[in-house]
Formats: structure tokens, sequence, C-alpha cells
């Protein structure tokens, strides 16, 4: 898993990337590095290192101040419009706060990956074509919560609320999963089943999957590939099962400590 | 520690909006010729009146339905044509999802306008263009009930999750979508509680546009007054009571419902 992979699978390539914030702060600098398609790479760092926005950078979200962003050889835009629209459509994201409409129900939430799919005035009249509606109550199935289609999302518990987010992102048939920090609000035992539920969607359906945790242990049992942020630098980049605990010194630039480990108590 | 001292107290500041105010009722008092005495004097008038007002006169209550349901229907399509077009109107003037600065000021004055003009203003305005009677006065209602639910759905909108838009935008929706699937959704149920209030100020202002010649209850209560008939005025007041306060005890109702 090198940097400089033969181009034909790149899925995504950062060079020179870098993100300066209109305040001064330096989100990320000078990255560079090719993700190849199928690939599950977590991504750490301590709180500020720049995990959110290197995701950010990849949908647009957070637009490039130098360098470029590539997903399958196509720039990521960066003024908004249809082309933005439509490198999104392929990119399905996954949030810490799960982020979705409480008082709607779970099937009208996963509805919301088809967006760019269907016209606007039939998604916003909830007039959804058969067809997405079906993909949407396959996603549902595939994170195993299809019986709760109907429930309205906010009355879900923590884990059942992040699997509809990832059900949300399957449903747009995305070549890449982003997931930012998606088990930091969840229990330990919940986390391992919704890091389960992305593995096992990365290996089945060979989606490019890319992880933001910032607990080592969980960086270390299920990154295939580990890239280390440290003040918007890239500081490591590696496999998952070669990373020491040197290593995450210097991704943390201090000792790990307690807090940075998920403390695994049931698995 | 040290005890903090006392703040000072701002004697000559309480005393100067005291004089102010006093002052200021004074100069309106004289101005517009306010006196007790004068009440005091015409009480004998007033009691007259009263008297004649007493009984109500029942037997004119049955012609009161057909007034009473015109009234309801002016306020139902005033609030219905403005509940609609006040959507776009407190979108486009919520800051944080305004698709421009530029829209964004336009709306917000055009807001402004609607709501410094008084809803006698309008019925005037549109009684000039389609004559006197229900429809003006279902069109003054509409301005009204614009400019009353936009105000308070604008800012419904501005406390909205922003977190959700996002969502919305990350998988790859429009302006539209982010608005009808991100925005919309999180705040219905005020916008409900803001459309069954301006139907309950809706009902009043078309009794007022209807003494001004928009038809209702209004009307009548005007004719009866002029010829002199109270006791059917009476019969007329206590109507009105009744149903405003069955109208405002079922919107409440409901609103609680809501939130």
């Amino acid at each position: 898993m090198s940097a400089t992979a033969a181009s034909n699978d790149v899925m995504i390539r950062f060079r020179g990337a870098g993100v300066t914030y209109p305040n001064g702060v330096v989100g990320l600098q000078d990255v560079s590095l090719d993700i190849r398609q199928g690939e599950f790479v977590v991504i750490v760092g301590s709180s500020g290192a720049g995990k959110s926005t290197f995701l950010r950078t990849i949908n647009g979200l957070t637009p490039l101040s130098t360098g470029t962003v590539e997903v399958s050889g196509q720039p990521v835009p960066r003024r908004q419009g249809r082309d933005l629209r439509q490198l999104r459509a392929r990119i399905g994201m996954v949030f810490q706060d799960f982020r979705l409409v409480r008082r709607v129900s779970v099937l009208n939430n996963v509805l919301i990956g088809r967006v760019a799919r269907v016209a606007g005035w039939r998604s916003v009249l909830n007039l959804w074509p058969r067809a997405d509606v079906e993909l949407a109550f396959s996603a549902l199935e595939r994170v195993g919560i299809v019986d709760k289609a109907y429930t309205r999302a906010g009355e879900l518990s923590g884990g059942q609320q992040q699997r509809v987010g990832i059900a949300r992102a399957l449903a747009q048939e995305p070549e890449v999963i982003l997931a930012d920090e998606p088990v930091a609000s969840l229990d330990p035992v919940t986390c391992h089943q919704v890091m389960e539920d992305l593995l096992r969607i990365n290996r089945e359906l060979g989606i490019t999957t890319l992880v933001n945790l910032h607990f080592l242990d969980l960086a270390r049992r299920y990154g295939q590939r580990i890239i280390g942020l440290q003040q918007g630098r890239l500081v490591f980049d590696g496999a998952g099962r070669d990373v020491t605990d040197a290593d995450f010194q210097r991704i943390y630039g201090r000792r790990p400590e307690e807090d940075d480990f998920l403390q695994e108590a049931s698995t | 520690m040290n005890r903090p001292a006392p703040p000072p107290r701002r004697l000559g500041l309480w005393l100067t909006i005291l004089i102010g105010l006093g002052a200021m009722t004074a100069w309106s008092g004289i101005s517009i010729g306010f006196s007790v005495s004068e009440l005091v004097c015409n009480a004998a008038g007033g009691s007259r009146l009263l008297r004649e007002s007493w009984p109500p006169d029942f037997a004119f209550l049955p012609r009161l339905i057909g007034p009473f349901l015109e009234t309801v229907q002016i306020a139902l399509i005033g609030t219905v044509v403005g509940a609609v077009i006040a959507i776009p109107v407190a979108v486009l003037a919520a800051r944080p999802v305004s698709p421009n600065w530029l829209t964004w000021i336009l709306d917000r004055n055009f807001m402004n306008i609607l709501r410094t003009l008084p809803d006698l203003f309008w019925a005037m305005l549109f009684a000039t263009a389609v004559g006197f009677g229900p429809l003006a006065g279902a069109l003054a209602l509409s301005v009204f009930s614009v400019a009353v639910i936009s105000k308070l759905f604008s800012e419904s909108v501005e406390a909205i999750d922003l977190n959700l838009t996002e969502a919305v935008r990350a998988s790859g929706g429009s302006w539209l979508q982010m608005i009808g699937l991100g925005t919309l959704p999180q705040v219905w149920p005020q916008y409900a509680a803001y459309v069954l209030y301006a139907f309950e100020l809706n009902v009043r202002g078309s009794m007022v546009l209807g003494l001004v010649g928009a038809g209702g209850i209004g009307m009548i209560l005007e004719t009866q007054r002029a010829n002199f008939e109270y006791e059917r005025v009476t019969m007329i007041v206590l109507a009105v009571l009744v149903v405003v306060l069955l109208i405002e005890q079922f919107s409440i109702a409901v609103r609680r419902r809501l939130t």
C-alpha cells in the first residue's frame, strides 16, 4: 500500500493540499497521498490535528486553499454548483452527531441520500420514485434496522441513529464513504457494532472508506491503513497492524494516555 | 474578601423619566381634550344607552349565523393564502439559509413594509381595486397574515440546527432540497402554531374590516348600530364574545399539543 499506486485504481489523490481558514487557522498543510479504490483507511490525530478538514476537502464541504484533491481523476470543484453536487452524490458522509431530522421517519432520512438523483420538486413534496424508496429499504436492510423504517428518527438509540446515518450514505450508492468520528458519541459496545458495519460494507460492496477516529485501539484494530495527522501535516502513513506505540507518540506529539483508548471491556 | 459597595442609586435618572412621562401624558390629554368631568356629566346618556341595550334581542340570533360564517370564511381565506405565501418570504429572510445577501436584505425590507402598514390600510387599498366587500377583506387579511406569520416563522427558521442542512448538501442536495428536506421539517410545528395564531387575529380582524364594509358580522353590527337597534347590538357583541373565545380556546389547545 504505497503512496504511489498505479493511477488507474487511485480513488482519491491529494497533491500539496492545504487549507487555511479565514481566521488564519491552518487546517491542513501540504498533504500528498493516494487512496486506492476499495481501501479502508483510518485517520488518527489529536483534536485539531486536521482530521475533519482532511475528510471535508474530499467532498468540498471545506474548499482547499492550496494544492489539489482529485476523486477518481476529477478535481473537486471549488465553487458551489452542479459539478460539486454531482461529485457529492458519489460520496456518502457519516457524521459524529448523526445529523438526522429527528421529527421525520427513518425512511425519509435515508431518502435524503437520494437527493442528487431525484428531481428537486419530487423530493421536496415527498413523492419519491418507487426505485429510490426500494434503494432506501435495501440500505436499511444492510445495516439491520429495516424494521424501524417508519419510526421517527429521534426515537432511536444513538447506535441505531448512526446506522440510519450509514444507511443514508449507502442509499447514495457511493464510491466513497467518509465517516467523521462516527463512533465518538457512542458507548463501547455500539462503537464496535458500527465499526463492524462500516468494515463489512467496505468488504461486501468495495466502497472506499475513510474513517476519522481518536481511539488508538479502534484505529489499530480496524484500520487496514492508518494515516496520522498532526497540526495539519501528514506524519504517518502505514498498515494498521504495523503501527506501534512509538508511532502513536509521534502522531500525538506525546505519550498515549488512558483517554486515547476505548478500554475494550466487552470484546 | 471585601463585600462590594452597593451600586449608586440613580434617583435623578428615575425622576427625569417620571417627570418626562408625566409631561407627555398631560400634553397629550390636553391636546385631544381628554377630561374625566365630561365623562361624568354624560353618564346619564350612557346609562340610557345601557338600558336600551338590555335585554339582548335573542330573536335576532338566527340571522347572525350567515354573517358569522362569512366572517370566519374571510378569516380562513386570508389565513390560508397568507400562510402559503409566508413560507418563502420567511425562508428568504432567515439569514443562515437565505441564498445571498441581496435577497435577504430585500426580503427583510419587504416584510417590514408589510408589517408597518395596518390591515385597515390594506382593506382600503384592495377596496379601490376590487370594490368594498368580502374579497377586499380577504385580500387585506392575506397580506396581514403574511406579515404576522413570516415575521415569527423566519425567527424559527433562523434557530434551526444548521448541521442538518449540511447533511443534505453533503449528499449532493440543491438549495431547494436543503430547505425542503433539511430545514422545514425541523420547524413545521412552530409554523402550524403561527398559522393558528394568525387565524385568531384574522377572525377579530375580519370583524373590524366588516365595520368598514368588508361584509360579515362587522357589517351587521354597523347597520344595527346606525339604526339604533341597541338590543340587537348587544346580541351581536355577546355572540362575538362567545365565538372569539371558542376559536381562541381551540387554537390554544391545538398549539399546546404542537410544541
